[in-house]
């Protein structure tokens, strides 16, 4: 009874797709039709997974009759979480757009290209098998390098989409490993099969195609979430227009995060691919976070800090805390696509941004105090969630970064003229901000109850030797960056300035490899 | 290999006589025009540093020194010929203007444009990078051209950022040349990428940017004459940091501070270019070195057209395409000559800024309330201030960019007891303190992933009400931190006060002098209308990071606002009016000014202090708001045409619409059209359709004793009008050397101004969006023709008096026409001859 009807959720999906196979010449002649229809094929997107996440709500997962390889729907509070995320960010880009690329020779070919990307992402979220789910994890991809190079004339467009195809296609191998295994290990590629296995393997230890098959996706994530040290491409990729960026680093970018929520069930068998992604994502996490703090372009910044939350992301998922990690995709993606779309803003926030006389300088004690403040609120605010920091390592740690971030906002508010307006009201927002925190994963761990697993205890020593590093490095940075302001002048900041700022040069000896295995003539200028 | 001990070696060569390289190090730097930060970006003349040659030879120096065009392709004119906008007869009368070169004749012209795109000239001079780029074989995706200007612009963007990055460059406290120096030590970067030995090369160049530069240009055997052409070409490469550069040291000038700022960023890209002549010691490169060294060598010197027959082609379709409109509104005008204005008293009088949209807006009122007189002055209403906003210390200067701000004029709210100032003035600043420290939460390295988990949701609301027009993306900066109740009662505090140790205000003589100036300027000293509206404009946009540009240029890339109000108000000063009539101006007592503002992008008028209005002037007020509506609407519809909204039953909510739509890039049009200078009675021009593309001034040379008012126009007015004139020029005839590029591709760098797309040089000029609608160009690349309706022989004497003057209208900058006179309309053909036009 509700299989068939399951199928309707395509219906926006494949409206938008249609409209993604129009052929350009056709797009560019009307330009305005095709920004019409998109809109109205995005608007339908959203009802559908509006009604998709209603039916899933009131009658529970839903999905359509199994086929070992094949195609299939698989509706679930994940599934529905995501559905109505992606197409309500690709609603708004879609809108964004129509008058944004206004009287571009090629605006037709952009929704074109806008709508068979937006389209792949919505049937990757949807799919239930693992078949399905590759075809439109490849779509997006190629849905992608056609909006990366849709100025084809721009040589750092063409250079950062070869990079992205290179990454891209390495991850496109890892994902076929992990579903050959799959196979091998489970028998069928629909998730109903997966699920099923997974979960008469739990409690045992994994074999060994399992266990490879988990490495093989978290390594397909972390390519598809531009994490380090492939992560070039993401911050090259401004070189296409603003709408390309917030459908990026809003929707496409979480196909990575996406996978591994979709696979927890299978990855939470194998501890050390976990501890893998906890390691490369709490590393980039930091590495994005320190190098968006020496940007000077806005969408370079925004870029870096993509790096960083997807780092954080993988963090997340790598200590076993799932919800927390699909409430991060969901904050991130509003966040992000309005901070792209709105970046031309930047121009007002600086005129409004003057600094009150007498400017007060940091109060040397600041740190101290704030650490004092935010430990006594963090007491209040885990005893009435009861969120214990002992027995959930991803909790403890994550909890502890949390603080920080409370610390640095505390810090700032205590100056020289300690003005009890101030701190009472930064200690008030302090207070709001750890409310809604708590509030927000207890919510998103209660909606995931069941779909996603729960946090998870200690896996093992490396587990907790991780879980230190993670909490002191991030402990290390925040003190760094409160002392970044006068470190300016020795040499040793210097360094590390012009180090930072230049991402490590990671990104550089990767242009330079491509350049050098890749050369090619570039098409001349449009 | 090459080490720092080889630097030494390579760098003892005869020593260039530095007296001589710091006069071409300044001509050089001087070749640069200045670009304004966003914050109030106003237009600039991309050619200004130009000045002094003809705008012939700057075409031929721009094509031969940076290969960039400053005429249209040749499939424009084409099409010009075609749609028969161009005859024969324009060509011809293109033809009879003497360009010293040899031409072809009208069919030979014709069947140029047929030909291919015109080619390069012969001889140019050519760059290390550029050299490199030849022998990678053209492959563009490895130009080194390109890394270089890409790693110029990154630290530029950083030593120079306004506010972006968080974690701040170390150098910034120092010079340029030694802060770049120093963070080189550090940088592998470019090793990276492949240029060997970029640290040690640089730490062994002199510490002195002028000694640096000269040290450079003596190692690389620049041919002496070709110096000058090699340091402009260097900085033509990095033109938008040097523009900005340029920038701060007109800035500084202004106020008398030395700035060497572009010396220092000119010895950063010298010094580039050495470290790529380092990287390379192979055969391959030293031959294709020491063979464009004898290119540069056999260069012609100041060779002009005579080098380039190619451009004077396209510059004899240039003049005649401008001849061709040059035709049709000077038929226009003639036939239109016979009017004049009633000397009745009129119902309202109603100055506006001679900005081109207040053509269509003046055209809209005089038909919707007949009888009034509209009269067009420079919108800062001759009152060059610094406007001070609540809670700061500092304000923007609104005047003209030629000019530093008279006086200082502190934003106050009205009726606001002292103790509510005290109140209104705290909370701004603990609002300002609050959202520091919020912003500091949200973009530091750790509290950035409790930011987006705690607020990232809320982001969801936010994205749809900025989608559909409810919410502006950010707050109006103007009103940021103030109480909705406060907003509307913010305005300017004229009385004299010290505030801070600061003198603000005006004091009563002051306010006098200031006001029998305007008046006398505006030409308007006599039959006052009861109500006399001032009128400043801005804009309405969102999401816009150039917005700035399309408020008034006058008031330095402010809105008018406060300019409108403080002359209003000095205007109505009882004892202001005392004195005025003791100077022969007498204002009726029933006379009021009204300090208003024009918001260009949805054409609606505002009145401000409307409270202290004489109770017998309110049924006339009542009038002129009723007719305001009226005349906005005209005027809306009349735009309306070239946004694309023509036939729209709703054209006045589709207008609004606009303004508030975040993802619109043609808010208004701007400037775009601009064309004419028109200075003169109004009768000149009155009920003729200009269409937005006329600078206006109201001037009557007969009550001008002495002509300093004439001077005023021609030294101010008319140069700002025609460095709008020619940024719009340079934006349409070249975008992407003159024009900041495709919008949709900007990417706002250190708050201050854009780059397109990820890297590159910061872009100056305006973007392709704002000259050209997808299917055509909105303005027509036509230098400004100047009317002035004054005694040629006093024009003359202005134009031999200043230089600033001579050098437009001599070497054809601008076109010059006298209006008016007993021979009709003539054309200054140069050196103060007058023909007939």
């Amino acid at each position: 009874m509700t299989e068939p009807l399951l199928w309707l959720a395509l219906a926006g999906p494949l409206a938008l797709l249609t409209l993604g196979l129009v052929p350009s010449t056709t797009a560019n002649a009307a330009p305005a039709m095709m920004a019409r229809w998109s809109r109205l094929a995005a608007i339908a997107a959203l009802a559908g997974a509006v009604c998709v996440a209603a039916a899933v709500a009131l009658a529970g997962p839903l999905h359509t009759a199994p086929q070992p390889i094949g195609f299939g729907l698989w509706a679930d509070r994940l599934t529905a979480v995501m559905f109505v995320l992606v197409a309500f960010i690709g609603t708004i880009v879609v809108s964004y757009s129509r008058n944004y690329m206004d009287g571009d020779a090629n605006h037709g070919r952009f929704t074109k290209w806008l709508c068979f990307t937006l389209a792949s992402v919505l049937i990757l979220i949807v799919s239930g098998n693992m078949v399905q789910f590759a075809l439109a994890w490849l779509a997006t991809s190629i849905g992608l390098n056609r909006l990366l190079l849709f100025y084809r004339g721009r040589p750092a467009a063409i250079l950062a989409a070869r990079k992205k195809f290179i990454a891209s296609r390495i991850s496109d191998l890892c994902l076929l490993g992990a579903m050959w295994l799959f196979y091998q290990a489970f028998g069928g590629l629909d998730y109903g099969t997966i699920f099923a296995g997974a979960a008469a393997l739990s409690g045992h230890a994994a074999p060994l195609g399992i266990t490879l098959a988990c490495f093989l996706i978290v390594v397909a994530a972390l390519l598809k979430s531009a994490q380090f040290p492939l992560h070039g491409w993401l911050i090259e990729v401004m070189e296409t227009p603003t709408p390309v960026s917030a459908l990026l680093h809003a929707g496409i970018i979480n196909a990575g995060g996406f996978l591994l929520l979709r696979f927890s069930d299978v990855l939470v068998l194998s501890a050390p691919a976990l501890d893998t992604l906890a390691l490369v994502g709490g590393f980039t996490a930091l590495f994005g976070s320190m190098v968006m703090l020496t940007q000077s372009s806005i969408k370079v910044s925004l870029a870096w800090s993509t790096i960083a939350q997807m780092g954080f992301m993988m963090l997340q998922c790598g200590l076993g805390a799932w919800s927390a990690a699909l409430l991060h995709i969901v904050a991130h993606s509003c966040y992000k696509a309005h901070a792209f779309l709105s970046s031309g803003s930047v121009v007002d926030i600086a005129r409004a941004s003057w600094s009150p006389s007498p400017g007060g300088a940091p109060h040397p004690a600041r740190m101290g105090i704030a650490l004092g403040v935010v430990l006594a609120t963090a007491l209040v605010a885990s005893s009435l969630f009861g969120a214990t920091l002992n027995q959930q390592p991803g909790v403890f740690a994550l909890g502890s970064i949390m603080l920080f971030g409370l610390t640095h906002l505390i810090a700032q508010s205590i100056d020289e003229r300690p003005n009890l307006f101030v701190i009472g009201r930064t200690l008030a927002l302090a207070v709001v901000v750890a409310v809604t925190y708590f509030g927000l994963q207890w919510g998103a761990a209660a909606l995931m109850a069941g779909t996603l697993p729960g946090n998870a205890a200690l896996r093992g020593p490396l587990t907790l030797v991780i879980v230190i590093m993670v909490v002191g490095a991030f402990a290390n940075v925040t003190l760094l960056q409160s002392s970044l302001g006068r470190a300016g002048g020795s040499a040793r900041g210097r360094a590390l300035y012009v180090h930072v700022s230049n991402g490590f040069y990671v990104n550089t000896i990767a242009n330079r490899l491509v350049l050098r295995l890749w050369p090619a003539r570039a098409p001349e200028a449009l | 290999m090459k080490g720092s001990t080889m630097n030494v070696m390579t760098l003892v060569r005869p020593a260039l006589d530095r007296a001589a390289m710091e006069a071409a190090i300044a001509a050089a730097c001087n070749k640069i025009a200045p670009l304004w930060p966003l914050k109030h970006f106003v237009a600039v003349n991309p050619f200004l540093g130009f000045a002094g040659h003809s705008f012939a030879d700057t075409c031929a120096i721009m094509r031969r020194v940076a290969h960039t065009e400053m005429l249209m392709p040749r499939d424009f004119y084409a099409q010009a010929v075609a749609a028969g906008v161009i005859s024969d007869a324009d060509l011809e009368a293109a033809l009879a203007i003497d360009l010293g070169v040899p031409l072809p004749g009208v069919a030979g012209l014709k069947a140029a444009l047929g030909q291919a795109r015109r080619a390069k000239p012969a001889a140019v001079v050519a760059t290390i990078a550029e050299v490199l780029d030849d022998l990678a074989k053209g492959d563009r995706l490895a130009s080194r051209t390109a890394f270089m200007v890409d790693e110029i612009s990154k630290w530029c963007a950083g030593y120079f950022d306004g506010g972006q990055a968080s974690w701040k460059a170390p150098g910034r406290g120092g010079r340029p040349y030694a802060a770049w120096r120093a963070d080189m030590r550090h940088d592998h970067n470019p090793e990276a990428m492949g240029i060997t030995g970029f640290r040690a090369v640089i730490a062994g160049l002199p510490e002195d940017p002028v000694d640096a530069i000269i040290a450079v240009v003596s190692a690389l055997g620049t041919p002496q004459h070709t110096i000058g052409d090699y340091l402009h070409r260097g900085l033509f490469d990095i033109g938008g940091w040097a523009a900005y550069a340029r920038y701060l040291v007109w800035d500084n000038a202004l106020y008398g501070r030395p700035d060497d700022t572009l010396v220092q960023l000119l010895a950063i890209r010298m010094a580039w270019g050495y470290a790529l002549y380092r990287e390379r010691d192979d055969a391959a490169f030293r031959q294709a070195w020491a063979s464009a060294m004898a290119d540069a060598a056999a260069l012609p010197e100041g060779a002009g057209l005579a080098g380039d027959p190619d451009l004077a082609i396209d510059l004899v379709w240039q003049n005649a395409y401008e001849i061709a409109f040059q035709r049709k509104l000077l038929e226009r005008l003639r036939g239109n000559s016979g009017k004049t204005t009633t000397p009745e008293r009129p119902p309202v009088q109603a100055a506006f800024c001679i900005d081109v949209r207040s053509e269509v807006y003046r055209r809209a009122l005089e038909t919707a309330f007949p009888g009034t007189a509209t009269v067009g002055f420079a919108g800062f209403f001759g009152y060059p201030i610094e406007y001070v906003p609540i809670g700061r210390e500092t304000g923007g200067a609104q005047c003209p960019v030629l000019l530093t701000p008279a006086f200082t004029v502190c934003e106050a709210v009205a009726d606001a007891g002292a103790e509510e100032e005290i109140e209104i003035l705290g909370l701004r600043l603990l609002r300002r303190r609050a959202a520091r420290a919020w912003k500091s939460f949200k973009l530091s390295a750790v509290s950035s992933f409790t930011f987006v988990e705690t607020a990232g949701l809320l982001f969801a609301a936010k994205l749809a009400s900025d989608t559909s027009g409810l919410t502006r993306p950010v707050g109006d900066p103007n009103t940021d931190g103030l109480d909705a109740n406060v907003i509307g009662r913010t305005g300017p505090q004229l009385e004299a006060r010290t505030v801070r140790g600061r003198a603000t205000g005006f004091t009563a003589e002051q306010a006098l002098a200031q006001a029998e100036a305007v008046l006398r300027a505006m030409s308007m000293t006599e039959n006052f209308a009861p109500l006399a509206m001032l009128v400043g404009h801005g804009s309405t946009s969102a999401n816009n990071p150039h917005a700035s540009g399309l408020d008034c240029g006058a008031c330095g890339g402010h809105t008018g606002e406060a300019n409108a109000r403080v002359a209003a108000g000095i205007l109505n000063d009882p004892a202001v009016r005392i004195g005025l009539g003791n100077r022969g101006i007498f204002i009726p007592a029933d006379t009021w000014f009204l300090g208003c503002l024009h918001d260009t992008t949805t054409d609606e008028i505002r009145i401000y202090d409307e409270a202290g209005i004489p109770a017998g002037l309110a049924p006339a007020l009542r009038e002129l708001k009723i007719r305001l509506a009226s005349a906005s609407a005209i005027a809306r519809h009349e735009r309306s045409a070239l946004l694309g909204l023509k036939g729209a039953a709703d054209i006045d909510a589709r207008v609004i619409a606009r303004s508030r739509d975040w993802s619109q890039v043609r808010p208004e049009w701007g400037l775009a059209g601009n064309a004419a200078f028109i200075a003169g009675p109004r009768h000149h021009t009155e009920g003729l359709d200009l269409g937005g593309r006329a600078f206006l001034h109201s001037y009557d040379w007969r009550a001008d004793q002495g002509f300093g008012v004439l001077q005023l126009i021609m030294t101010a007015p008319m140069v700002v009008a025609s460095w709008i004139n020619l940024q719009y020029y340079g934006s349409t005839v070249n975008n992407k050397a003159f024009g900041s590029g495709n919008k949709v591709l900007h990417n706002v760098v250190g708050t201050l101004g854009v780059l397109e797309g990820n890297a590159g040089d910061l872009k100056t000029g305006l973007p392709w969006q704002s000259v050209h609608d997808g299917t055509r160009f909105i303005h027509e690349p036509l230098r400004l023709n100047v009317f002035i309706d004054a005694p040629e022989a006093a024009m003359n004497d202005i134009i031999s008096r200043h230089a600033s003057v001579r050098e437009l209208v001599d070497n054809g900058w601008v076109h010059l026409f006298s209006l008016g006179g007993e021979h009709g309309i003539r054309r200054y053909a140069g050196g103060l001859q007058w023909v007939e036009a």
